[in-house]
Parts: structure tokens; sequence; C-alpha cells
């Protein structure tokens, strides 16, 4: 084995430009697949931590009824006991209530009908911390103006402003993504910036009677901190629901649907409001681990501590059927790219292996007719296939792994139209990648079946070879 | 002792129009230690015949037997080692391995027949030698001239201890130093060893040299003659 080892070791170098070639080909191949599919698993990554980590949970305690009729009359009566029992599960990292209706909102002159989601303040920070989305920075034209008064700040970057009038912001960074100042502008104007676009914001405390409105309803509703929002809808089964709360802060989600019409409160204030004493819509559960085993593992658990029959645990597949479809019918577009991307290489490496044999008949008819049995001769030549996969795999793989590795450690904030888009569907506008994993073992995989694959003409050639005609060239 | 037996050997090529009689009821036996050269004109079937007692074509009819073995009973894997250890083979454009040095060459038939590594390596060194080249024993192929891998593909022929060794025309792509060198040193092997040496050729050289010619002519010898 280790002579076979070493003669397919230097066959594969004795045309050094050809075997660079191939293994490059291959292990590009892999370099692009893994960056690529690690783009698109660390994409979904960060779409299921925005949507399904911040607004659904992975698993839901809900009423039987409410999944396809999602009312306020399909709330359910719960005790602190059974977050308790469900916070005490391996995997679960946060368990948080939710009571949900639709209602009314008014501001002034204008009404709308608006998502109301009640919750427990302190611990929705663990879950989809709306403290972390509070506006902090608001571009409007007064601050605009006054920047422009001051005279401090040059025409350019006046300009960059109006472009983005009206619009909030929820972090620092966000801001100065958006704006697109250079080091030297930063470091120069931007104390001047936040000095007049800086938005004082608040939050809820667990008894608060006020609420948060999220930033475009409340533009909609011409209504800040300090005023009040009038809520109208119907309660639990059909009463009536009318109140009106203090607007205790203005909260920035990137998704323009939900930050089109979302209010929060607490549940205390909810449950008076909707005449729903101790009844939640949802227990919203986090996971540490998110993969589908796990999930499924974790449901059954809960249910089975679940008395009554009209209370259900649900899987985020079954809550965001759309969003779950989304990603695999994404991931399996990707995975066609891939496919045509390795199919070209398969045949990169099938025109070489074609070369190979073609060049080397009249050593293999040598090599039999001095005494080498074909099967030891189709064990060298697969070693060397075999090694011209592996070295063309590993360099693709080490390529790929620290960039793979920064990137996930450090996203690439999109800006601009292409950032603005992304959140405009939901996304996060980053490019994160999936640190790597079980994806990096089928590229693996994959590769060695093509380079099989492709090593079955030249081993199917020896074995058929006839020695005389080998011999002849 | 009679290492080779060719009995009414005929080797018949059937093309879509003509019928080609390429070797044509040859009758001949070899004894150990011959020092033999088969000769004629080009198509003669000196080439044929070589490649049928080497075991790489099968005659339509007739038998070949090597040390008691008739070669067209055996299948295409026992043939195989069978030629492993009982047949020496020297080609005319040499066919070294390339990606092996001079030693691995000839170590090579030794490891496929599974000898100890200590053995392989004297032997190696001892073959080397003889053909005169141990001071060349890392180098590869391509670093070697023309009549250097011919004595490496004569080491390689006899590493294994065969009992015959076929050299199809050996000396044809050599100039005519390297190929005196060459034969000198094949005859030295011949009597140190005792194996029989087969040539195809037609070289005058290599037929001055060889103690009995046979002369094939359409595929029929013609003569069979022995010089001592």
């Amino acid at each position: 084995m280790n002579g076979e080892f070493r003669m397919a070791w230097r066959n594969l170098w004795r045309n050094r430009r050809r075997t660079i070639l191939t293994a490059a080909s291959v292990s590009f191949a892999v370099f692009f697949a893994l960056v690529m599919r690690s783009i698109q698993l660390g994409s979904y990554d960060h779409m299921i931590n925005n949507f399904i980590g911040s607004f659904t949970g992975y698993l839901q305690v809900q009423h039987v009824k409410y999944l396809d009729n999602p009312i306020i009359d399909n709330s359910f009566n719960y005790d602190t006991s059974l977050i308790a029992a469900i916070s005490s599960l391996d995997n679960v990292v946060s368990v948080t209530s939710h009571l949900e209706t639709f209602t009314l909102a008014s501001g002034g002159t204008q009404t709308k009908g608006v998502a109301v989601i009640a919750i427990d303040p302190e611990r929705e920070k663990y879950f989809s911390d709306p403290e972390g989305k509070l506006v902090k920075y608001r571009i409007s034209d007064e601050s605009v103006r006054k920047l422009q008064d001051e005279g401090l700040i040059p025409e350019k970057v006046l300009d960059i402003l109006r472009k983005n009038a009206d619009r909030s912001y929820s972090s620092l960074k966000r801001l100065e993504l958006e704006l697109g100042l250079d080091e030297e502008e930063t470091t120069l104007f931007m104390p001047e910036i936040l000095k007049h676009t800086g938005f004082a914001n608040g939050y809820l405390t667990d008894d608060d009677d006020g609420v948060l409105v999220s930033d475009r309803l409340s533009a909609f509703l011409n209504i800040s901190i300090g005023d009040s929002v009038i809520l109208m809808g119907q309660g639990y089964h059909g009463v009536s629901a009318t109140g009106i709360f203090p607007v205790r802060g203005i909260i920035k989600i990137p998704a323009p649907d939900i930050d089109n019409k979302l209010i929060i409160m607490t549940i205390p204030a909810a449950q008076v409001l909707f005449d729903a004493e101790g009844k939640i819509s949802s227990l919203v559960i986090n996971l540490t681990d998110r993969s589908e085993r796990t999930i499924r593992h974790t449901r059954n658990r809960i249910n089975s501590f679940l008395h009554d029959r009209n209370i259900t645990t649900r899987t985020w597949y079954e809550l965001n059927p759309v969003l779950y479809q989304q990603i695999k019918g994404d991931s399996q577009g990707s995975l066609l790219i891939l496919a045509v991307l390795y199919f070209i290489i398969f045949f990169g490496i099938y025109g070489t292996v074609l070369m190979m044999v073609s060049e080397r008949r009249k050593e293999f008819g040598v090599l039999v007719a001095i005494g080498m049995q074909k099967g030891k001769l189709r064990r060298v030549v697969s070693i060397e296939m075999t090694l011209l996969g592996v070295v063309g795999l590993l360099a693709g793989m080490l390529a790929s792994l620290p960039l793979v590795i920064y990137l996930n450690n450090y996203p690439l904030f999109l800006t601009g139209e292409l950032g603005n888009m992304m959140e405009g569907w939901g996304w996060d506008a980053i490019i994160a990648t999936a640190l790597p994993g079980s994806y990096y073992c089928w590229q693996a995989l994959i590769v060695m079946i093509m380079v099989l694959l492709a090593a079955i003409y030249p081993l199917r050639k020896i074995r058929k070879l006839k020695e005389i005609e080998a011999l002849k060239g | 002792m009679k290492v080779l037996e060719l009995k009414n050997v005929n080797k018949i090529y059937n093309s879509a129009e003509i019928k080609v009689h390429a070797v044509n009821d040859v009758t001949l036996e070899f004894e150990e230690a011959e020092f033999a050269a088969i000769v004629g004109p080009s198509g003669s079937g000196k080439t044929t015949l070589l490649n049928m007692i080497g075991g790489l074509d099968m005659p339509t009819s007739g038998e070949i037997i090597i040390g008691g073995v008739d070669l067209s009973r055996l299948r295409p894997s026992e043939l195989i080692d069978f030629r492993l250890n009982n047949i020496g083979f020297v080609f005319q454009s040499f066919n070294l391995i390339p990606v092996l040095t001079a030693k691995e060459n000839v170590e090579f038939i030794m490891a496929l027949q599974k000898w100890p590594a200590d053995k392989r390596e004297e032997r190696t060194l001892e073959l080397l030698r003889a053909v005169g080249l141990e001071e060349r024993i890392n180098s590869r192929p391509s670093k070697l001239s023309g009549g250097q891998q011919q004595r490496v593909a004569v080491a390689r022929a006899l590493a294994s201890r065969p009992k015959f060794v076929l050299a199809d025309e050996p000396t044809a792509n050599l100039d005519s130093k390297a190929a005196a060198i060459l034969l000198e040193i094949m005859e030295k092997l011949n009597r140190d060893e005792k194996i029989t040496f087969i040539f195809s050729t037609h070289d005058p050289r290599v037929m001055k040299m060889a103690r009995r010619v046979i002369t094939l002519e359409d595929g029929k010898v013609i003569s069979d003659e022995g010089k001592e």
C-alpha cells in the first residue's frame, strides 16, 4: 500500500501544471460553494434570529384554535408554574407571555387598524428586546435646518442628511452606515449631527399603563412621546374595549409591514383593556439549539405537561409556514446553482482524467505486461484521483475558513438601496456567514463522490485493457 | 533444461477483406541460458511471435509451454502473475516507470512479488552494479540517457530471476556505443545468471553476438542456426 501511495503521489506531480490547475479548479469550486452556502445559511440564521427569535419564538404554547383563528377569544388562562416548568427544560433560553389582538388606534384625526402585542417588559428584553429597538436618532427637517443654521456642516453632508430625512435609527452604527461618511467626516461632523438628531425615548415598566408605538405608525398618527393614543376595539367575548394610553416610547421595527401597525403595551394593561383577566394568547419560547430535532423534542416535552386539552405547543414551522417554505425554496434554488457549479467542475476533472488515461495508456500496458495486476493498478489510479480531490478539497476548505469566520464575527452591513430593500423584505441588511458545520462535511462528500465518479472511466479502461494494444501506444 | 517450447504455433489476423498469417506453424524449443536472436525482415512476424511467447497475445492455434505450463490454459490474472514470475521484458522504447527512480524501477518487480525489503535492496544494487549504474540509482528515467535507461530496463527484466528475458529490438533506439555496452552487459548476465535471452532484432551486432539465430520470413521459420 505504501508503494502504491508513493507511486500515486508521484504520478500526480508528473504533470505539475495540470495537477495544479485541476486541484485549483476543485478548490475554487469548494471555496465558492462553501462561502456561498455559508452566507446563505448565515442569512437564514439571521432571518430566523430576527423573525422567529424576536417575534414568534421557536415554540409557542397556544389555544388549539388560535393558529387558525388568532382572536382574543382563543386566549387561555395560565399560571407561573407552567413558565417555571418550561424554563427548566434543556435548551430553553427564555419563556415569555404575549397577549395579542387587533384594534383601532387614533391620534388626532388619524385612525388606523393596528396589532397590539402585550408583553412582560422585563422578560421581553430577553426575547424581542423592544428596548433595543427604541428610536435613538431621528433625522427630521428641523434637525437638518438647525445644522444648516449653525453652519458647521458642509453642504455635501447636509445633502446626505436631507436624502435621509424622516428616517429613524435605533443604533448609532446604522445611522453611520446610512450616512456613509468617511472617517474624517465622521470625526468632524458626527458629534454635531448626533446633538441634533438624538431622540429621547422611554421604555415600559412592569405595571405601566403606557404604550410603545412603532415608528411609521407614530408618523401616521402624528404622535410622539408624551402624546396619547386612543385604542378602540373588541375585547374578550365581544366586550367593548376602549382606552387612552400615554406614549412612552417609539420603536423602530426593521420590517416596514410591522413598523406600520404595531403597538406594544404591558399584559396587565391589555388584560384590563380587553377584559381578559388572567389570559394570554401565547407563551413564546426560545431555544439554544435550533435544530428540527431539538424543536420537535422540546415541543413533545412541553405537550407532556399541558393538562388542558385546549392548549398545545406549535413549532415555528407551523406558525410561519410561508417563511419556512421561503427558506426551503431558497435553499433548494441555491443547491441547484451549486449542482450546476459542481457539474461544470466535474467535467473539468473528467477532462483531466481523459487526458491522463490517454497519455498513460501505453504505461498501463507496460505495467500489466511486466506483471502488475490490474486490480493493483486500479488502486494506484484510485489513490491518485482521491489525492487530487483531497488536495483540492482541503485547499478550498482552508481558503474559505478565514473568510467564513471573519464574516461570521464581523458581518458586512449593507447600506443604501440594497440595504433598505432587504430591510423592506424583512431581512437583516447584513452579509454574515454560518460557522463551519455539517455543510462542510457535505461539500467534502460531494467533491469526493464527484472525483470517484470521474475515476470510473480510467478504472473501467484499466479493467478492459488489452496489453498488446496498449503497448502500441 | 528446456525453458520454453512452441508447438505448431499459428497466428492469423482476420480483417474484413484479407486473412494475414502472421505466424505460420512455428515449432521451437529454447534451453536454459540460451542467447538467441529472432531475425527477419519487417512484417516477418518477429514481434507477433515474441508477444505470444510473452503471453501478451494468444496464438490462433498451437501451444506455448513455459516450464511445463501451457499459457493458453491460464486465466488473464493468472497469466499476469505467470509473466511476473517467469518472464522478463525489455522493450524497444525502454518503458521505465517515469515517476520511479532507477532503483525503484528495478525494485518494483520484486515488490510485486512481495520480496522482503532487505532482499530487494540487495538484488537491486547487485543488478544495477552489473549494468554499470550504481552511481545513478536515485536518478529518474528522464535524467538518464537512452542507453542508461535500457540498462535499467535489463536490470528490471532480470530482477525477478525469470526463466527467460524477451527483448524486442532492444538496441533499435540506441547509438552504436550504447548498443555495444548494452549487448556486452546482457551477454555477461546471460552467462552469470544463466538466464535465457530471446531477442527480436534487425541489428547485425546482436545477430553476431547471438549464439542462436532464428530467421523468420512470412511468419515461417526458414532457418534456425546455432553457433558455438
